[in-house]
């Protein structure tokens, strides 16, 4: 079977929805020895942005949104070890996070996603999250996108918080903060200090390519 | 010129498209209220004791002189008698923080409970109590959350959601028994006198799940149910949807409701504005609530929300009056009128002021 075949293969169980070939295919590419990331860019990556277009062409619903990105994590889970260190030396940190007081969680998790779709290396620290338990990630980990999310008014404050934290931490030079959900608005970010407010997490993700 | 109405008479006429005084005007303010009861009535207090919760809507028409009266307390409450583990901090919108679905043979576990026990009794009570105390005076319509609402409540949406594509079957017995809960508990909450009851189906949403999703998981047969057991009842049909891209075709024509409730968000393209919902027909055969961002009520000022109000009137006029409608419109506030510490009582009577003023229908 050649590299393209397998590429295909990686692509097709993400679209299809199909974790047990995700990883049945990713054991090809190790077996084969290809490049890892040739294979997550070249796959499983490809097989997630034509999901991410779909579901924003209300083609598919987020069900096979999430089953898919399932499908693509599975693949994932054995390729991203084999990569070797010096190859995500270049790759960007990336933490996610929906502020404290704040449950919504589905929009985070696509943005999470489509981030790892994108190459970055993503540390999701979940939804309800304290503003100090985000800056010391972003301290800790040397993070150097923090996307923030929330669908609810009364914990937008928490973002302002936490970039708050970031500049008395010295951090927030180092970190491009991105935010968004529906009740954020691009001059609510230029008001908190963020870098970005996006509508939707491929463009956010197209944004930060651009960067 | 109408005379002047009763906000009971308001309502009836509203929900008759007949002309009104002024148009109907209900932001929904729920939790909000414990702030007009004497002293200091904490979130948890107003969440658990059913006897200052009916007195805090009770106070609520007391102030504003609301045409109608939507008893909502939270979106946990079905959900926690299923044993979802609920978070109550002293100030804050109880919510689920725990689920009780962990494999496949989990949702086989759902079973309806006896409704009058536990939070949903809870509710029952307070209905009496509201109905007791407003009858005749406003229109109560009690909230309940629907039976897919429930069972994301209950199971975690994320989780639901993928089980739903992969294997469905335990999913559709889980919702069998949702919806069950769901009748039993319109049937008590009828037996309280009160005169609608309001569903919310908030996952007939375009950006979560299509047509085809959604009547398979809650339109055609779950809904059908809990619909018809409103119907059986007597009482009116609402439903609430606070999403951004409502399934209105289904919710609205394909349900024949009474009410629907609507939110609207600006930023995202397609969600629909109160002069599209009601030139599109939807106004034709129910009555449209919507749609003053509830944000507003928190960041905004007394003047920022009287002119949005006046505005909305003014739109909803212009377009009741192409469609050649007298009224099916009450001015509303999309979603829950946020219940913090921060947000300000004043700018509810900014929107009741603002409807005097300009809210004279046809
Ligand atoms: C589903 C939902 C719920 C579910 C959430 C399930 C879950 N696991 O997330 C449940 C039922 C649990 C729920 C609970 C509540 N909810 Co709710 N909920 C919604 C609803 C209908 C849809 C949200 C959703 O998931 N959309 C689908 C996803 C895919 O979209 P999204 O999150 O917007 O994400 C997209 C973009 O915004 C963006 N994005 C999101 N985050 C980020 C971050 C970055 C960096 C970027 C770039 C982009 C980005 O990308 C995503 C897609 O590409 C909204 C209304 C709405 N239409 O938004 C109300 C809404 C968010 N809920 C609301 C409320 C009030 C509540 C409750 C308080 C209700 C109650 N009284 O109990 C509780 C909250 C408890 C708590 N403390 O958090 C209000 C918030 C009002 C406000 N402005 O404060 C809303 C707006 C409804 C309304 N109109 O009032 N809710």
């Amino acid at each position: 079977m050649s590299k393209e075949e397998i590429f295909e293969e990686l692509a097709n169980a993400v679209i299809n929805c199909k974790a047990d070939l995700s990883k049945a295919a990713a054991e090809k590419v190790l077996a084969e020895g290809i490049n890892p990331v040739d294979a997550i860019n070249e796959g499983l990556v490809k097989g997630m942005n034509v999901i991410g277009d779909k579901y924003a062409a209300h083609q598919i619903y987020l069900p096979q949104v999430l089953v898919a990105a399932h499908a693509m994590y599975a693949g994932l889970d054995l390729l991203l070890p084999a990569i070797p260190k010096e190859d995500l030396a270049d790759a960007k940190k990336a933490a996610t996070a929906v502020v404290e007081g704040d449950v919504h969680d589905i929009g985070k998790n696509i943005v999470k996603t489509m981030l790892t779709a994108g190459g970055y290396i993503v540390n999701d620290l979940g939804k309800d999250v304290a503003p100090s338990k985000i800056a010391e990630t972003v301290k800790g980990e040397g993070i150097d996108i923090l996307c923030l999310s929330t669908l609810m008014t009364p914990t937008m404050d928490n973002m302002k918080n936490t970039i708050d934290l970031l500049k008395e931490q010295g951090t927030r030079g180092n970190c491009t903060v991105t935010i968004g959900g529906p009740p954020t608005s691009p001059s609510f970010a230029e008001e908190i200090g963020a870098d970005h407010r996006d509508n939707n997490a491929q463009d956010c993700v197209n944004w930060l390519k651009g960067q | 010129m109408v005379a002047p109405m009763t906000p009971y008479e308001r309502a009836i006429a509203t929900l008759n498209n007949e002309p009104v005084d002024e148009y109907a005007a209900y932001p929904l303010v729920c939790g909000l209220q414990r702030r007009l009861l004497p002293g200091t009535v904490t979130y948890k207090q107003w969440a658990t004791d059913s006897n200052l919760c009916a007195q805090s809507y009770i106070e609520g028409f007391n102030k504003w002189k609301f045409p109608f009266t939507v008893t909502l307390e939270d979106l946990s409450v079905t959900a926690h008698d299923l044993g979802a583990n609920v978070r109550m901090d002293k100030e804050n919108t109880p919510f689920v923080d725990g689920h009780i679905i962990h494999d496949m043979e989990d949702y086989d576990k759902i079973q309806a409970p006896d409704v009058t026990q536990g939070r949903t009794g809870h509710l029952i009570r307070m209905n009496h109590k509201v109905v007791e105390g407003l009858k005749d005076k406003s229109f109560v319509i009690a909230f309940l959350e629907g039976p897919l609402l429930t069972l994301s409540q209950s199971a975690g949406a994320e989780r639901l959601f993928m089980d739903m594509f992969t294997d469905p079957a335990p999913v559709h017995r889980a919702l069998e028994q949702t919806t069950k809960m769901c009748c039993d508990a319109v049937d008590k909450i009828a037996e309280a006198g009160v005169q609608g009851m309001c569903w919310d189906y908030l996952w007939g949403n375009y950006t979560v799940l299509g047509d085809k999703e959604y009547a398979e998981f809650e339109g055609d047969k779950y809904a059908k149910a809990t619909n018809e057991a409103t119907r059986r009842n007597g009482l009116g049909l609402g439903i609430h949807n606070c999403a951004d891209m409502p399934h209105l075709d289904t919710q609205i024509n394909k349900f024949g409701v009474d009410v629907y409730s609507l939110a609207y968000y600006p930023l995202a393209e397609a969600s629909p504005n109160m002069t599209k919902v009601i030139e599109d027909g939807y106004a034709d055969k129910c009555t449209i609530f919507g749609n003053i961002d509830p944000q507003m009520f928190m960041r905004n000022t007394y003047e920022q929300v009287y002119e949005t109000t006046m505005n909305l009137c003014q739109e909803a006029k212009t377009a009741l009056c192409k469609r050649g409608l007298n009224t099916h419109f009450c001015v509303s506030s999309g979603c829950e009128v946020p219940p913090d510490l921060e947000c300000h009582i004043d700018n509810v009577t900014a929107v009741m002021d603002a409807v005097h003023k300009f809210g004279a229908g046809q």
